[in-house]
């Protein structure tokens, strides 16, 4: 019983890693451009085809299918932010998600047109490798996921903490206007902005493609969970969402696991009803708009 | 418009619209318009919560589905009358929100559109799993139509599609009625003034919470009517009817319309029931065009088709996207 529990619990933040960078990269866009973006799962679900197609078709290995989806969904999430998203920054909230929601669902039909429906998995090579300790069963896939989060993770904090670009991207979710009188391009700073968030959904999907499986419909689930994961950590705070991701991910995965499966889905959800009616200020106490 | 004028045009419109299935004697034509009579109530109630409220709800399929669900079972189980199913579907829905409502209309902007979209799903997942009760994904079959209705000598009974449509438009009327009596009260004023700043609103002592909840609750209870009247039109339920995207598509039908007005939400029902049915020539890729459609219409007309014509007759288009383009987090 208790090895059961080790097992989920370790899926459960192995789920959580994957959660993490796709509610940072969800949360960066919403910071900085004011927009919830719901086509954020369908970068993820791309980035996941990229990486299946670069195995496939192109016999890459498995890091540099990872890294050409990232390439390719970092050019991908600048061109719609150019084309579909700076033309409403600025607008009232409900057009911005009515809006992704219409992107969101012109993509995922349009790759389930092209891609079709079956369930494929991304061949990472790494499954055959496994580990056992304390009575624990690991694949070196799900270790890869563990350690490149965390490696993503860190160079985002990096970058976002350290770097002229990063500090521009603090100042104008700060205040727009004020970073723009500090002569920052604003523009350019909203393309790197999708181009990370879309990198590193690229990065997600691609890991989730190794261990479960690559499809068309996959986004919409991730998305709405990333957003709870952004409400329970609070804007603004790269570890208020880590800690929040790997909540949920346990949630999910212990739920599913000791109570019933069939509503893995839920769970997130009676955690987040459950902080509102605990801690109205949210888990870290955050800034809420 | 004077009132009197504008009851002049309701009453118009209403005599016009009695003679459709004289015109229209198609099934698959009637079949369009009691779908655009249950769409019309659905985008109303939302426009309650989102438009004149300004509480943005993704979660609205979920009311419509509770009380699609309540009224089947009731009259399957149990053999409740149609008319007697629908007032307790809309209870139920009704003490649905209230509940919901009371827990997250604390909420504000994109945190409130996010956990009612998340309460859709839980919905979804409860009609998916709890197979003793609602037969999961196999749905609800053999739902009753409205049993004939005596009143005062008068006989109705409700077969064809002709008959349905009567009952709907009857239905969407008095919702309609509804709607426009509760946005032009007080209770109207306080929403409106909510939605436009709710710190103001507050500090000259309106309720906010409590007004928002019964926005809310009305809306929600309306939703449940309206799946009452699904289930016992279509005869046959099931949970891939009301999903978050049933929700986003009765969002969409409001925003494109325009949800600040009371005709919007009717127009934006109408012309998307009947529009998607000349999309499926395209097959497979409708949904496509449908979502490539959706963002270029937020792009191009963010005040909804029938907001922009009514600011551009007022002559306030420029002033009124101004506006938006100020406040940003109004909504």
């Amino acid at each position: 019983m208790f090895t059961v529990f080790l097992q989920q619990s370790l899926n459960g933040v192995i789920l959580g890693c994957i959660y993490a960078l796709t509610a940072l990269g969800l949360s960066l866009v919403f910071g900085i451009l004011e927009v919830a973006n719901f086509a954020h799962g369908e970068l993820y679900m791309l980035g996941a085809f990229m990486a299946l197609f670069s195995t496939k078709l192109l016999g890459a290995p498995f890091f540099l299918a990872l890294l050409i989806s990232m390439v390719i969904m970092a050019i991908f999430g600048a061109i719609i932010e150019r084309g579909v998203f700076r033309p409403i920054v600025g607008k009232p909230m409900i057009n911005s998600m009515l809006l992704s929601f219409g992107l969101s669902t012109a993509l995922a039909n349009l790759a389930l047109f092209f891609f079709k429906a079956d369930p494929r998995k991304i061949d990472s090579g790494l499954a055959e490798i496994r580990f056992r300790f304390f009575g624990l069963h690991v694949t070196a896939e799900r270790l890869v996921v563990l350690v490149l989060s965390v490696i993503l993770v860190a160079l985002l904090a990096w970058f976002i903490q350290y770097t002229k670009t990063g500090k521009a991207m603090r100042a104008i979710s700060q205040d727009r206007v004020a970073a723009q009188l500090a002569g920052i391009n604003i523009r350019r700073i909203y393309s790197v902005t999708f181009a990370i968030s879309g990198a590193l959904a690229a990065a997600a999907g691609t890991m989730v493609g190794a261990i479960f499986f690559v499809s068309p419909e996959m986004g919409f689930s991730v998305v709405l969970k990333s957003f709870v994961v952004i409400i329970l950590g609070g804007f603004g705070s790269i570890r208020g969402v880590i800690f929040a991701a790997i909540i949920i991910g346990l949630a999910e995965s212990l739920g599913g696991g000791f109570i019933n499966y069939s509503y893995k889905d839920a769970y997130p959800f009676l955690l987040l009803v459950l902080l509102f009616m605990l801690r109205p200020q949210g888990l870290i106490g955050g800034k809420r708009s | 418009m004077k009132k009197q004028v504008r009851l002049l045009v309701a009453a118009l419109v209403l005599i016009g619209l009695l003679f459709i299935p004289k015109l229209f004697s198609m099934d698959y034509y009637m079949h369009m318009f009691v779908m655009s009579e249950i769409y019309t109530v659905l985008a109303l109630s939302l426009a309650l919560i989102v438009g004149f409220s300004g509480q943005v709800s993704m979660g609205h399929a979920a009311f419509y589905g509770i009380g699609a669900y309540v009224s089947a079972l009731l009259s399957v189980n149990f053999g409740f009358s149609f008319w007697v199913t629908i007032w307790i579907a809309g209870i139920a829905a009704g003490v649905v929100s209230f509940m919901i409502g009371v827990l997250v209309l604390r909420l504000r902007g994109h945190f409130l559109a996010i956990t009612t979209a998340f309460f859709g799903i839980l919905v979804g997942l409860v009609f998916n799993n709890w197979t003793t009760l609602t037969n999961g994904p196999m749905g609800i079959s053999g739902i009753p139509r409205p049993t004939p209705f005596h009143f005062a000598g008068f006989n109705m009974v409700v077969q064809t599609r002709a008959h349905y449509y009567y009952l709907g438009l009857a239905f969407a009327a008095l919702v309609t009625f509804i709607v426009y009596r509760l946005i032009n009260s007080r209770i109207g004023n306080a929403l409106i003034a909510i939605r436009e700043n709710e710190e103001l609103a507050r500090s000259i002592g309106i309720d906010a919470m409590a007004y928002k909840v019964f926005a809310f609750t009305v809306g929600g209870g309306l939703a449940g009517m309206a799946g009452s009247f699904y289930a016992h039109y279509i005869l046959f339920i099931s949970p891939v009817t009301f999903t978050v995207g049933e929700s986003i598509n009765i969002l969409v039908m409001i925003i494109f319309g325009g949800m600040t007005t009371l005709f919007g939400p009717i127009l934006g029902a109408v012309f998307l029931t009947v529009l998607p049915e000349f999309l499926r020539i395209a097959g497979s890729l409708r949904l496509v065009i449908y979502g490539v459609a959706l963002v270029v219409f937020i792009i191009w007309m963010p005040l909804g088709v029938w907001g922009s014509l009514k600011s551009f007759w007022m002559g306030q288009r420029q002033a009124s996207l101004q506006t938006a383009r100020e406040n940003p987090e109004r909504l």
